[in-house]
């Protein structure tokens, strides 16, 4: 992650876009930086789809630019090259083969038939390559999306919810293949309205809401800020135990008849204080947040969070 | 839909019935949920009107309120020609005239200065009992013919055949013409002493005090081209013997007077001739003129004049928007899958079709209908201001246009329905219907195609449907153009928009076989 | 990286296809050739174009000298009928990407506007040139056998058609080009109102609609305007040989006013395609 500004990256810069009297895009910022998986979540609504049209140059902004290494994705050459991308697996003309799509789309790059095996070798589409696509199943679509993403080996891809419709057997392989794709050096941004998908995935996370970046973070600080550092102790003694803990400078809840809540210490040092001080109890436990409660959390009122400083971004 | 393998217990057959309605109301509410659609039937009814009366909005040829005329109009209402020469006395009650026709000749002008000698078919002269000198008035009259030989005509339309031959100096005919009360009877002879009777009339409150005497006129020559056909002015001359009257004849001179001034939109005098009469020695009369006594009908023979389908010349226009929402409203249902939540919503997909239809064909016939019966009035009444004829029709022909056009775009609608489930593409049904409706027409009415190919265009696609709208009339005793060029269609009305009809049934038809036999 | 970038310049092929137009000029002729139904439907048209030439000339008589017929525009009364097909191909072009959202695939992989429409109107008309030809060279050679058995002999005035005759020629290539104009006019519609439906209503109600209200205009001053402006009117003046005079207007003058037309619907087609989010 070395000599960020040179690398080739997607930058959103303070988009505004308005439909009607709804405000799609409020000063959306941010930025995809190679070598990892960028998820990009937000509830339904929030404006993903429309920031990565607008990333595209098929959706005008009012206010603000995206760029593609570092220019205009309009002004690209051959922006296949630059950026793959998979908006809308479905928007496909049924009576071409899945061949033949790929095909227009390397000629509009200039590149040969050569690739586009090579891509659908890639993508597992195999022999159903050259059947019509109006027969294919979503997973077989995502797979050609996919497949066309790829087609101008590009540096950068992104993929708009690309979990959609897929089966578990899919989506394991989908997980794979985009940190492969990360490993191999590419920027990946990925969107979905589902932190589930991505908890694996992704290493790190731009959230927006209502149109606007709530949090740019990795994914390690996203759970601990989630998780607050609270460790679940079950003891026998809780109020010898609060009164150890309290002493060492820590927070101090009862939970429950037999437990207590305890911030401001990490685990293992509660353990040596308990036994330091013959406290006895029977189980220390740090509390673990899923990424999902992380992102409910921070999506319930997304207007709440519009202060605050959010991890790599403000570097 | 109700047609069930097993019979049912009325209690289902009840829950299908108002099943479908649900369906329709169902229909009916995703219909007019799409602000496109219903905006595109609204705009349909406007370029129908707006087309309509734009097309016909040409400033007369005379320019601004020059002749505000229009046609004589008969006793039954309609438009007729009423131009003769008229050699009349004034006949109180009844009375007889007989007369001989020595010969009936004529004189067409064929362009630049080139004559025809010879009467034409349908040049007439004889006996004629009329009840005033107004164009219009009720009248009977027995006649020699150019061509068809001795007729008896009364009021315009009727026309009964009698003997057939034609009247030279060698075979002059006897013609008779008796008034008793208000039955006309005439008959004719070829020897003066051996009468037949060619017909009567009954001219129901014919005035006591009618005029009577002889006539002649000619309607204008029509010659026929590969290229097209040709209309010539010609006059038309008959040489009457000496008159015999009994009865209430009043005891004046003969009088001659040119009916209508002119030889209305049927005949022409040439530049040399002009109507009138000379007393012959021995009490005969030689009587000249041009015009003809009958019904007005379309084409070259119409004048400058408005019918009235011509101010619904906009249906096209709306029926290519109707074609296309028609279309759309199943086609849209295929593209974004939407059919498999209606199918889900009601299984039975013939129903699902049937309501479409109706919500479509229904939308489809309100457009048609309020578009007719605004744009007919304000064309009407616009077309007379600017001094144009308008082709008067009975109310009876003006609901039928009106309901008919309303049909027309109904049937329209349920044909583009059915052709877009069949076809499932929205461009394709879309091109197929508007072009099988409208480029039969244009190829029919273009002038391209002998009119019996044409003629066969119009009757066998579905622009036969166009049919309903016609309103001119055709006679065998007027020559014109009847062809689909002049308005003239092949089928009658009814059974025009029946062929379409057949065309939208039968689509409608496979496309349920169709949507039943296949995986939506 | 390195290496990825290296991988990429390997992946590049066909020099000759370098420039950007180029480029996006092969992948639409790609994609016009694997569209399946663009075949069938330009045999369609071909196929129409000639059936109803034959039809016209063997139903037309010629019974006499002077019969005052145009037989070179009688055996190209196909193109009235082969340009509906034409125009629901052209209008096929555009709105079916437009109605699966491929429009959107396409604009990702060539982002200048301006060279994606103009890709699709060179490869479109090449197509409807070539298919065009072939349909006026067949219909026109069906002409030649068909007519003289009808009455068009040199007894009645009429030698065989023939491509030396020069008025001929201009009526051939005349309708060739008429052909071309109507597949862009369907290229600029469909760019304009998207809407596969819509799009063929707007360019049929633009072609048929003239010729339908000239009929009742009664005025002859109107009625030679409206005639002079129609696209279809107008645009098939270029295939008339015979009674040039007679004409609301000239033979090339009244492609020229078809030319308009397309170059009118290609211009309000771009303007919104440039203006509009995809």
């Amino acid at each position: 992650m070395s000599d960020e500004s040179t690398k080739a990256t997607i930058e959103v810069i303070g988009l505004r876009k308005r439909f009607g009297p709804q405000l799609a895009l409020d000063g959306m910022t941010f930025t995809v930086r190679p070598g990892r998986v960028t998820g990009f979540v937000g509830p339904n609504g929030a404006g993903k789809s429309t920031t990565m049209r607008v990333i595209l140059g098929l959706d005008a902004a009012e206010e603000g630019k995206a760029l593609v290494d570092g220019v205009p994705y309009r002004t690209l050459h051959c922006p296949l090259r630059h950026l793959g991308a998979l908006l809308d697996a479905s928007a496909l003309q049924p009576s071409r083969t899945a061949r033949n799509h790929l095909l227009w789309l390397a000629h509009s790059q200039g590149l040969s038939a050569r690739r586009v095996d090579e891509v659908i070798e890639q993508a597992g589409l195999g022999t159903a390559a050259r059947r019509k696509t109006g027969g294919f199943s979503l997973g077989m679509r995502q797979r050609l999306g996919i497949a066309a993403a790829l087609l101008g080996d590009p540096p950068v891809v992104m993929l708009d919810e690309p979990f959609n419709g897929l089966d578990p057997d899919g989506i394991v392989w989908m997980r794979g293949f985009l940190s492969s794709l990360a490993r191999q050096g590419r920027a990946v941004l990925v969107s979905s309205h589902l932190m589930s998908e991505l908890e694996d995935t992704a290493d790190h996370l731009v959230v927006i809401g209502r149109g606007r970046v709530v949090a740019d973070t990795s994914v390690s600080e996203l759970l601990a800020e989630a998780a607050g550092g609270r460790v679940t102790l079950r003891t026998s003694a809780p109020p010898r135990a609060a009164q150890v803990l309290h002493g060492a400078g820590a927070t101090v809840l009862a939970t429950g008849p037999d437990t207590l809540g305890v911030t401001g210490l990490p685990d293992e040092e509660i353990v040596a204080l308990l036994a330091r001080n013959g406290v006895p109890f029977s189980q220390v436990s740090a509390h673990r947040a899923t990424l999902e409660e992380a992102y409910m959390e921070l999506t319930r009122d997304a207007v709440e969070y519009r202060g605050i400083p959010a991890g790599e971004a403000t570097r | 839909m109700t047609a069930t393998v097993t019979p049912r217990p009325s209690a289902t057959r009840r829950a299908e019935q108002s099943g479908f309605l649900r369906t329709l109301h169902a229909e009916w509410t995703k219909f007019r949920t799409v602000r496109g659609w219903v905006l595109a039937m609204a705009g349909a009814l406007l370029v129908t009107i707006v087309v309509g009366l734009l097309g016909t909005a040409a400033p007369a040829p005379g320019g601004h309120g020059a002749d505000a005329a229009s046609y004589p109009k008969g006793p039954g209402g309609e438009a007729v020609n009423d131009s003769f020469y008229f050699v009349h006395k004034t006949l109180t009650g009844d009375g007889t005239l007989t007369v001989p026709l020595r010969s009936l000749t004529g004189v067409a002008d064929t362009g630049t200065g080139q004559t025809a000698q010879g009467a034409q078919s349908w040049a007439k002269a004889g006996i004629i009992v009329k009840e005033s000198l107004t164009q219009g008035a009720p009248y009977a009259a027995v006649m020699a013919t150019g061509g068809h030989g001795v007729r008896m005509q009364y009021d315009y339309t009727h026309d009964t055949a009698g003997p057939s031959g034609k009247v030279t100096q060698e075979s002059p005919r006897w013609l008779r013409l008796v008034r008793f009360g208000d039955i006309l009877t005439g008959s004719s002879s070829t020897d003066g002493s051996h009468w037949s009777e060619v017909g009567h009339a009954k001219l129901p409150r014919l005035a006591r005090t009618v005029q009577a005497g002889l006539f002649a006129t000619s309607p204008q020559g029509k010659q026929d081209t590969a290229a097209g056909t040709g209309f010539s002015p010609a006059v038309a001359t008959g040489t009457f013997g000496r008159p015999v009257l009994t009865g209430g004849w009043s005891q004046s001179a003969w009088s001659g007077t040119q009916m209508g001034g002119d030889a209305g939109t049927s005949g022409s005098y040439t530049n040399t001739t002009k109507g009138g009469f000379t007393q012959t020695d021995g009490g005969g009369f030689t009587v000249t003129g041009a015009g003809d006594i009958a019904p007005v009908v379309g084409g070259p023979v119409m004048g400058v004049g408005f019918s009235v389908e011509n101010f619904l010349v906009g249906t096209f226009a709306g029926l290519i928007v109707v074609i296309a929402v028609g279309t759309v409203f199943i086609t849209g249902e295929y593209r974004r899958g939407l059919l498999r939540t209606t199918m889900a919503a009601t299984p039975l997909r013939g129903r699902v079709l049937g309501a479409k239809a109706l919500v479509a064909g229904g939308f489809a016939f309100a457009i048609g209908l309020v578009a007719a019966a605004i744009t007919i009035p304000i064309g009407e009444s616009s077309a007379r201001g600017r001094g144009f004829r308008v082709f008067p029709v009975t109310s009876a022909t003006e609901v039928r246009v009106v309901v008919g056009t309303g049909l027309l775009c109904a049937a329209a609608a349920v044909l583009a329905l059915g052709v877009g489930a069949l076809l499932q593409r929205s461009g394709t049904a879309v091109a197929l219907v508007i072009a099988s409706i409208v480029l039969p027409f244009l190829l029919a009415t273009s002038g391209v195609l002998p009119p019996r190919v044409s003629e066969w265009l119009l009757r066998v696609t579905p622009a036969a449907g166009f049919a309903i709208q016609q309103t001119l009339p055709q006679y065998a005793q007027v020559l014109s153009v009847y062809e689909p060029s002049t308005g003239y269609y092949p089928l009658a009305p009814w059974a025009g928009l029946a062929v379409l009809c057949g065309y939208a049934a039968l689509a409608f038809g496979l496309a349920v076989l169709r949507l039943r036999g296949r995986d939506v | 990286m390195s290496l990825l970038r290296s991988a990429r310049l390997t992946s590049t092929a066909d020099g000759a296809w370098r420039g950007g137009f180029g480029r996006a000029l092969r992948a639409e002729w790609t994609k016009l050739r694997t569209a399946g139904d663009m075949g069938r439907l330009l045999l369609l048209a071909v196929a129409l174009t000639v059936a109803v030439g034959c039809g016209t000339a063997k139903a037309v008589k010629c019974p006499d000298t002077g019969c005052g017929q145009d037989a070179v525009k009688l055996a190209l009364t196909g193109v009235t009928v082969g340009q509906a097909v034409i125009a629901v191909l052209a209008v096929l072009a555009v709105s079916s990407e437009y109605g699966t959202g491929m429009i959107r695939t396409t604009l990702t992989a060539v982002p200048n506007r301006p060279t994606v429409l103009t890709a699709k109107a060179t490869v479109l008309a090449t197509a409807v040139l070539i298919s065009g030809t072939a349909a006026v060279l067949a219909s026109l050679l069906a002409g030649r056998y068909i007519l003289p058995g009808n009455g068009f002999t040199e007894a009645h005035g009429y030698a065989p058609l023939s491509l030396a005759d020069g008025s001929t020629l201009r009526a051939a290539v005349g309708s060739v080009l008429y052909l071309v104009l109507i597949a862009l006019i369907g290229l600029g519609v469909a760019t304009a109102v998207r809407e596969a439906a819509t799009a063929i209503g707007v360019v049929l109600g633009l072609l048929y609609l003239f010729p339908v209200v000239t009929q009742v205009v009664n005025d002859p001053e109107w009625q030679r305007h409206l005639q002079q402006i129609s696209p279809m009117t107008a645009g098939l003046a270029v295939q008339a040989t015979v009674h040039l005079h007679e004409l609301p207007i000239g033979p090339w003058a009244g492609l020229g006013v078809l030319a308009m037309w397309a170059a009118a619907a290609l211009l309000v087609g771009s303007l919104l395609l440039h203006r509009r989010d995809a």
